[in-house]
């Protein structure tokens, strides 16, 4: 197989990549290593077990190593983790680009350029807020902040509203720009896993790559992609990996350097019904960027794991979980100063992820979990089940003073969907494995094009600082590369 | 699975429809084989080793007594079961 440009990953980095090269005339080959999965089956419904099987890495089971772990999730399917997030739209904050630029020396990076590619992005993928009034358990959130006196935002949402789509449509990758790629002449390739970039005799520039492709008969066929341009769009952890198993190092910073929001939850139990169908569109701005308070996924399987998490007597566990209806799942997720590695190991396919949180971290969680049981409780929650082992459940706002001691290293249960800055971007090489545009130093053609690239976890969902910069980068290489 | 793990399993399912008690086992084994190969071998050598220690102190209290561990690594060990068996039961009974 043959083609100019090679984008290996079809997510938000890896969508955006290829349908901007493509729509600009070039033969572009997107490989995902996930399968299709129609964005409309009707089967498969959002943060559902059919989804969690078809369209997670590893099923959803996947935790970074350290005390405690942190369970992350990441999708594998066309369109990737768009197609399995909450399609919450948070721009890259002013303030963080500024102080990205200046500490990793990013060219190009001042907030008003990258608001002008964040404004295209917004229209070509309807980003917007709810046409009605938000369902409750968001309504619960800024009820919560009103009576506490702290900043809440209802933020918009990549969702289409359609006559007849009153709950809307979500805009992933899958629906949009990878449709749009191919409509420019892109190709696809599903179920394909890139095993290998291979490199000429001096390591200098890339000549393709080799993959292994399932066939539907469940039968495999090994590829070779001769390429002139690749662009590895994997995510955090997938793309440092490839790159480590390529040996390629990018001088030492390939795989160092991972950020996350680590995330602790609670269930929250009201004296009414609160709707599972949805996440919550509105978020606790109060304490942003480095302490966010949002909802979660509430489907029955999702309020059955938060209240095991506080590991309360059977009969609380039961008696809460027969009244499920009344429950729903809320977190608090914080900017961690700790950071994490990514490491390849031969012979296996999944990369070890550690991640070892700082004593800052864990108090920080610990005020994070207050500050949320605080707002459950002014939101009229009755009972709060926090994600720590053993965790006092709470009914009282004086007994959440009990949850400080509580948050440690041994019994905190957390979890995280925001995974960035394995491959950080800038021209600083000591702390940076590739350029302020996406290039890995010591190869020609050679660039990495999604959330590895983020010097730094940004406090906010990272879709919308994704595509900002696979936007801006991707017409970078179009006005360098003839 | 190994039958330790399967015998957890078992344990930790309240279910009493054979049928949905069969298809939770079924996706806990295919969510552990799933699983990033360096974790899935972590639990399989803690089950081992459960194993092992159930055959020497044998307990009708399996999770429990796994579960009030004062050992991290075993809580963690029976939480795991416990998160798949638990998000199975309740999100393949909505959808039988």
């Amino acid at each position: 197989m043959r083609t100019e440009v090679l984008v290996i990953g079809s997510g938000a980095g890896g969508a955006t990549t290829a349908a901007v090269l493509a729509e600009a005339g070039r033969h572009v080959t997107i490989v995902e290593e996930g399968p299709w999965v129609d964005p409309d089956d009707p089967t498969i419904e959002p943060f559902s077990i059919q989804e969690m099987t078809t369209k997670y890495r590893h099923h959803g089971s996947s935790a970074a190593l350290g005390t405690p772990p942190i369970a992350y999730a990441e999708g594998r399917c066309v369109g990737g983790s768009t197609e399995v997030n909450s399609g919450l739209w948070h721009r890259l904050p002013e303030h963080l680009a500024e102080e990205w630029a200046e500490a990793y020396a990013i060219d190009g990076f001042e907030p008003a350029t990258l608001a002008a590619y964040a404004e295209r992005i917004e229209g070509w993928q309807s980003v917007s807020k709810v046409p009605a009034a938000p369902p409750l358990s968001s309504a619960l959130l800024e009820r919560g902040a009103t009576k506490l006196g702290w900043r809440s935002t209802e933020f918009p949402r990549v969702f289409r509203y359609d006559a007849g789509h009153q709950r809307g449509v979500k805009q992933t990758m899958a629906r949009t720009l990878v449709p749009r790629a191919l409509a420019a002449g892109a190709q696809l390739v599903p179920d394909c896993r890139v095993t290998k970039l291979t490199t000429n005799d001096d390591r200098t520039r890339i000549t393709g790559a080799r993959a292994r492709r399932t066939r539907n008969d469940g039968t495999t066929e090994d590829l070779t992609i001769e390429a002139d341009h690749v662009f590895v769009c994997g995510g955090a952890i997938q793309t440092p990996a490839l790159l480590q198993r390529s040996r390629i190092r990018g001088r030492g910073q390939v795989g160092k350097g991972l950020k996350l929001h680590p995330t602790i939850k609670i269930a929250a139990r009201f004296p009414h019904p609160v709707d599972h169908g949805d996440v919550p569109m509105h978020r606790i701005t109060e304490f942003a960027p480095n302490l966010t308070i949002g909802g979660s996924a509430s489907r029955k399987g999702h309020v059955a794991l938060a209240l095991a998490d506080a590991a309360p007597p059977r009969t609380d566990f039961d008696d809460a979980l027969d009244d499920w209806e009344n429950v729903a799942v809320y977190y608090a997720a914080i900017r961690s100063e700790a950071a994490g590695r990514v490491q390849a190991i031969p012979g296996l396919e999944a990369p070890l992820v550690t991640y070892r949180l700082t004593d800052g971290d864990m108090s920080r969680l610990a005020r994070g979990l207050v500050h949320l049981g605080e707002l459950l409780l002014a939101a009229g929650a009755t009972e709060l089940f926090p994600s720590v082992d053993g965790g006092t459940i709470v009914r009282r706002h004086d007994e959440l003073t009990r949850w400080w001691d509580a948050v440690d290293r041994t019994r905190t249960n957390l979890m995280t969907v925001h995974l960035t800055s394995s491959v950080r971007m800038g021209e600083d090489a000591r702390r940076s494995g590739a350029d302020s545009f996406g290039r890995i130093r010591g190869f020609d053609n050679l660039y990495v094009n999604d959330a590895s690239l983020l010097p730094d976890a940004p406090g906010v969902n990272p879709q919308a600082a994704i595509m900002t910069i696979a936007l801006r980068n991707a017409e970078h290489f179009l006005a360098t590369t003839p | 699975m190994l039958d330790f793990e399967r015998q957890l399993v078992a344990t930790l399912t309240d279910v009493d429809d054979p049928g949905l008690r069969a298809r939770v086992a079924g996706f806990v084994e295919a969510s552990l084989h799933a699983m990033p190969e360096h974790l899935r071998l972590g639990v399989l050598v803690q089950s081992v080793a459960f194993a092992a220690w159930t055959k020497i102190a044998p307990t009708d209290d399996l999770a429990g007594r796994l579960e009030r561990s004062p050992i991290p690594l075993v809580r963690q060990h029976v939480r795991l079961f416990r998160s798949l068996v638990l998000f199975a039961e309740q999100e393949l009974a909505t959808t039988a």
